[in-house]
């Protein structure tokens, strides 16, 4: 097989929509899917006469995703402008940072299975979004919505890192996670928050230098991405391999027939004419102000793993899906103090709460109980007060009814504890012994398979409420004598 | 660097403007020499300075971020050479049969 003699080498460049009210360079509303053109204004239409201004809460996005990374912050960065001509590009130019983008370098560590591997960062910029254009709702028209127009961006460059289609789907995995950790996107690739470019090209296991290199330009879904990526990877080796040469070119993907091709671009089209954006002083950032940001950070999602696996000792499997949200995360460090067994708490979560909060449609930390509440609640099946099927059966939903009162106080109202003391338990096993003579008779004489029919009538009688081993051992002692 | 034929046409092409023929001799004059001047410029010794790009000195002013000033579809809308009432109409970019 050809194909084995050839490595795929792959850098991505992702665009993260952030999560900011407004818009980046005036007040415009980013809220999704409102009515086509209501969230526009002079500047976003780019009227002659306005002026943009630099939303602050996109700069804080972008140094803390600097730091996240390991990025070098440049405390002086600026604006270009990239032109070119669409109709969803009102003013002729995209304001983005070309020479001086605000971070440099870095890395994101990504897991691929139980390791990780880190993932090079060329560098990070801000930008804005263009608008929206619907080809297919008039036979001779583009419909143009501008309601995206303006939307602050983060673009991220890798460096050529990734080495299959596995490889960068787990780096926008890994990136889609840290947004959300850091809090400054939603990371939903529905919703177009998250899209990438991928930057595909082979060379010869062992070769040194890159091969030619092809970009398919804006899938946003992942399975979309892999699929252009397997396709690419095959179409550059068949033609290698049949004697040609890859062509460096702009790429489209189309999910239906699951091919690239070529955009139909002229040669022009790339002369960007990039120039230093006059409307726009340098953003310069005060030693002060990065510190204040650096201390906003919160443990990052690689930390927390190696925290989870680590001073708690969960399995890497627990962990991956703790660390997958940083709210799961947070709700198991909540329920920590009042419980020492950390795997308890990472089955409560994983087996219980993640699938109702799921299945309820609410987010984790609107979960009604108490992180005290279900610290106890893992502490009664330890201490065999409540019997753990009985537990997750009938106290757990009665914790979610009267999320108010302690699983103790439930369990007391509703009968579940289970009855350890001695005077409970011995007149249970007089009972029994008395009820089945013949039956005693047998076990004494060597028949010791009747235990499981006496701890089956004991548990009848206690209504499942006994503590099995206490029983066992009790019974055993009687039947004795 | 010259100023020709092909590079007017090329201009001509990014910008989205169509030039008469005289236009586009004026413009070739001009370009030439703003061109000359920018070679006389070259001429002088800049090691060591640093290109002045931003003349204010200042940093820029970074505003809330806050949600104020949009304007209605219709005020949106109101300018546009073509428009539905809903969205803008431009000529179709894409060729969908493809």
């Amino acid at each position: 097989m050809p194909y084995d003699r050839y490595e795929t080498v792959i850098g991505l460049e992702v665009h993260l929509q952030l999560a900011t009210e407004s818009k980046a360079f005036c007040g415009d509303d980013t809220t999704f899917g409102m009515p086509p053109n209501t969230q526009v204004s002079p500047i976003s239409l780019g009227h002659p006469g306005t002026l943009p201004r630099l939303n602050a809460r996109q700069v804080e996005f972008a140094v803390k995703l600097a730091y996240a990374l390991n990025s070098r912050v440049n405390p002086v960065n600026t604006f270009d402008r990239k032109n070119y001509f669409y109709a969803d590009l009102p003013k002729g130019y995209q304001i983005t940072q070309d020479k001086q983008p605000i971070c440099v370098g870095g890395e994101l560590p990504v897991k691929l299975g139980d390791t990780w591997k880190p993932i090079r960062i060329h560098h990070v910029h801000m930008e804005e979004d263009a608008g929206k254009s619907i080809h297919n709702l008039h036979p001779r028209k583009s419909l143009i919505d501008l309601n995206r127009a303006g939307t602050p961006l983060l673009e991220i460059v890798t460096q050529p890192d990734l080495r299959s289609a596995e490889e960068a789907d787990a780096f926008m995995t890994g990136i889609r996670q840290l947004a959300r950790y850091l809090e400054i996107s939603d990371g939903n690739m529905e919703e177009g928050s998250l899209r990438c470019d991928v930057n595909v090209s082979v060379r010869l296991k062992g070769a040194t230098t890159l091969g030619e290199r092809c970009e398919i330009k804006n899938l946003n879904s992942m399975r979309y991405a892999r699929q252009a990526v397997e396709y690419e990877v095959k179409r550059q080796i068949d033609l290698i391999e049949a004697g040609g040469k890859v062509e460096q070119q702009t790429l489209n993907f189309d999910p239906a027939t699951g091919a690239t091709s070529p955009l139909r671009e002229k040669e022009d089209a790339h002369d960007y004419r990039y120039f230093p954006e006059p409307d726009l002083p340098p953003v310069v950032l005060s030693p002060e102000y990065l510190e204040e940001v650096r201390q906003e950070l919160p443990p990052l999602p690689w930390e927390v793993y190696a925290h989870l696996t680590g001073d708690n000792g969960l399995s890497g499997y627990d962990a991956s899906i703790l660390f997958e949200e940083r709210e799961t995360v947070l709700l198991f460090e909540a329920i920590s103090p009042y419980c020492a067994n950390k795997k308890g708490i990472a089955n409560l979560l994983i087996n219980r709460l993640i699938p109702y909060c799921q299945e309820q449609k609410i987010p984790l930390d609107r979960f009604p109980v108490s992180p005290e509440h279900l610290g106890a609640f893992i502490l009664l099946i330890d201490s065999g007060k409540v019997s753990s099927s009985i537990a997750y059966q009938r106290l757990f939903p009665a914790m979610i009814e009267s999320p108010g009162s302690s699983p103790e106080a439930l369990a007391t109202s509703l009968n579940l504890l289970q009855q350890g003391d001695d005077d409970f338990l011995a007149d249970l096993v007089h009972q029994v012994i008395g009820a089945y003579p013949d039956k005693v008779n047998e076990y004494q004489k060597g028949k010791k398979g009747l235990m499981g029919f006496f701890m089956g009538e004991l548990m009848k009688r206690s209504k499942g409420k006994a503590d099995p081993a206490k029983a066992t051992q009790m019974l055993s002692e009687a039947l004795k004598s | 660097m010259t100023i020709d034929e092909t590079l007017i046409y090329r201009l001509e092409h990014l910008t989205r403007l169509e030039l008469r023929p005289e236009e586009r001799e004026a413009l070739k004059i001009d370009l030439n020499k703003i061109l000359q001047m920018v070679e006389t410029l070259e001429g002088l010794d800049l090691t060591g300075i640093e290109p002045l790009v931003y003349v204010s000195g200042s940093g820029a002013a970074l505003r809330e971020d806050e949600v104020w000033g949009q304007v209605a579809v219709s005020q949106a809308l109101e300018n546009a050479p073509d428009q539905d009432g809903t969205y803008f109409l431009a000529p179709k970019v894409i060729d969908l049969k493809k």
